[in-house]
């Protein structure tokens, strides 16, 4: 039996190694550089392009403005991890109605955003997350997406 | 005592990581057709396990602390795999934080780089079969030696140098992973230490006089002769350095000299600001047919004031590396410079797209 006093040295260590990690965080751009945070966005819609390519993935899709269609373009995340995450490009087909909402970049004449959420128009995440991760779930969640009609 | 069973799952759940990384009885190192160790194939070095040990921590992990690591990322990911609302409206004016340190700390509260976007690996480290609490491991500590007074001087001169210019001023000003010009930190090293992002794959191609290494972030490549140190001068500073390899029975001895000091800074926070010119020996050994070893040292001892290394576990990777073709889709600089501009006009009350 583990006591709460040796759970709590646990915690500490895996907070402290995931500190550690947080320090040494290289990203290939800054979010908070691009996006701005006071300008969140939520935009429904239906794809029209995809550019599937690293470092980061791009989804062109239409939505309706207040002044007829828009063509917006939401960043997402890099092919290798979209495909470990359950995702592949054959999931994203020009027509298919998705929602995003996130936030839009900090020049606001650009009709762009990240997608802080991508769903499809259910709620389902257009990723499955726990793929390829070790989850006892991973099985479960991935039948219960293919009963869905999910890729 | 719920909670002391969700542990033990969870440690229970980590032990097949560190059985896969042992060979089994009777595995032999493959070879290639000239009879070297065959390290051939793609790799990847993502961990969860820090470049420095965290004060408090030992160097060998218990199953206990493995499982509350691991499962903690596996419970995160779980979580933000859920449905979402399909009604949801935007999400809150001024960011939204995860509670996640890492993805909080890439996304400045905006929310990106979150599960959609990062892969940074899901394990600690196991090397011959010692889940690890850093990959540093010389000296004991676990810890990059401190400076050497000369060094501090050199550091506090790039420093103030870096100082004087504005970081989005223009595309040059910008870091070389935002510009496609190298990868992330030391992912393609020497050393080759993990980014704790994404993407931490490396393809090696071996042949009698030549060994490749590419890494999958920014495409980087390098191509290493075996013999001995080629002729070059001490100015000469290419990106990942000059390295000449030999052959130390079945381990692959790499060693460095003359890294490009931009390519240094880019990593500043293990090398000093990228100040000196070490010497970096890498020794690679196949230990299994998923596993391979991969041990650096670092010398400089006009910068550090002691050697220092580590120990990396690569696992065998049976994916593909995906192409970086980094500037096919970089909106990213234009966004950032875009936006620094946007801020600019916004500040001087002179933007038409912002009240």
């Amino acid at each position: 039996m583990i006591s709460k006093k040796k759970i709590a040295v646990f915690g500490v260590v895996a907070g402290a190694l995931t500190l550690a990690v947080t320090g040494q965080v290289i990203a290939h751009h800054a979010f908070g550089a691009e996006f701005d945070r006071d300008a969140p966005i939520r935009l429904e819609g239906e794809i029209v392009r995809l550019e599937w390519v690293n470092p980061h993935s791009w989804i062109h899709m239409r939505v309706q403005g207040e002044d007829g269609d828009e063509i917006w373009m939401v960043e997402g995340g890099t092919p290798n991890v979209l495909l470990r995450r359950g995702l592949r490009r054959d999931c994203l087909t020009p027509g298919t109605p998705i929602i995003v909402d996130g936030y839009q970049a900090k020049d606001h004449s650009l009709k762009r955003a990240n997608g802080r959420d991508v769903t499809f128009t259910d709620g389902t995440k257009i990723f499955m997350g726990s793929s390829g991760t070790g989850a006892p779930d991973d099985a479960e969640r991935l039948r219960q997406r293919q009963e869905r009609g999910r890729c | 005592m719920r909670i002391s069973s969700a542990l033990l799952a969870l440690a229970a759940l980590a032990l097949p990581v560190a059985l896969a990384a042992q060979a089994p009885d009777g595995w032999q190192v493959p070879r290639t057709s000239d009879g070297r160790p065959d390290l051939q194939g793609n790799w990847s070095n993502a961990t969860m396990t820090p470049i420095q040990r965290p004060a408090g921590a030992g160097k060998v992990l218990t199953p206990e602390e493995v499982a509350e690591i691991e499962g903690g990322r596996q419970q995160f990911i779980q979580e933000n795999s859920q449905d979402s609302d399909p009604d949801r409206g935007a999400p809150a004016v001024g960011g939204e934080f995860t509670g996640n340190a890492l993805f909080d700390a890439a996304s400045g509260g905006t929310g990106g780089y979150n599960l959609f976007y990062i892969d940074a690996g899901d394990r600690v480290a196991v090397y011959n079969g010692e889940p690890r609490s850093s990959l540093v491991t010389i000296p004991d500590n676990g810890r990059v030696p401190a400076l050497t007074d000369a060094g501090r001087a050199r550091a506090r001169e790039v420093a103030l140098a870096r100082g004087e210019h504005d970081q989005y001023d223009n595309p040059e000003n910008r870091p070389l992973a935002e510009r496609c010009m190298l990868s992330f930190g030391s992912n393609a090293g020497p050393p080759m230490l993990p980014n704790y992002f994404y993407n931490n794959n490396y393809t090696i191609v071996q042949t009698p006089d030549h060994v490749m290494i590419m890494t999958e972030m920014v495409h980087d490549t390098r191509i290493i002769p075996f013999g001995e140190k080629p002729a070059v001068s001490e100015d000469y500073r290419p990106w990942f350095g000059v390295s000449w390899a030999h052959w130390d029975g079945d381990t692959l001895v790499i060693e460095t000299t003359n890294i490009s000091p931009e390519q240094l800074r880019a990593y500043g926070q293990v090398f000093a600001g990228g100040v000196g010119n070490p010497t970096i020996t890498e020794r690679l050994t196949r230990v299994g047919p998923q596993s391979l070893n991969y041990e650096f040292l670092v010398e400089d001892p006009e910068t550090y004031t002691g050697t220092w290394g580590g120990e990396v576990p690569f696992v065998w990777m049976p994916e593909r590396v995906y192409e970086y073709a980094c500037h096919e889709a970089n909106y990213a600089l234009f966004n950032v410079l875009s936006g620094a501009r946007a801020q600019e006009r916004q500040d001087s009350g002179n933007d038409p797209d912002r009240e």
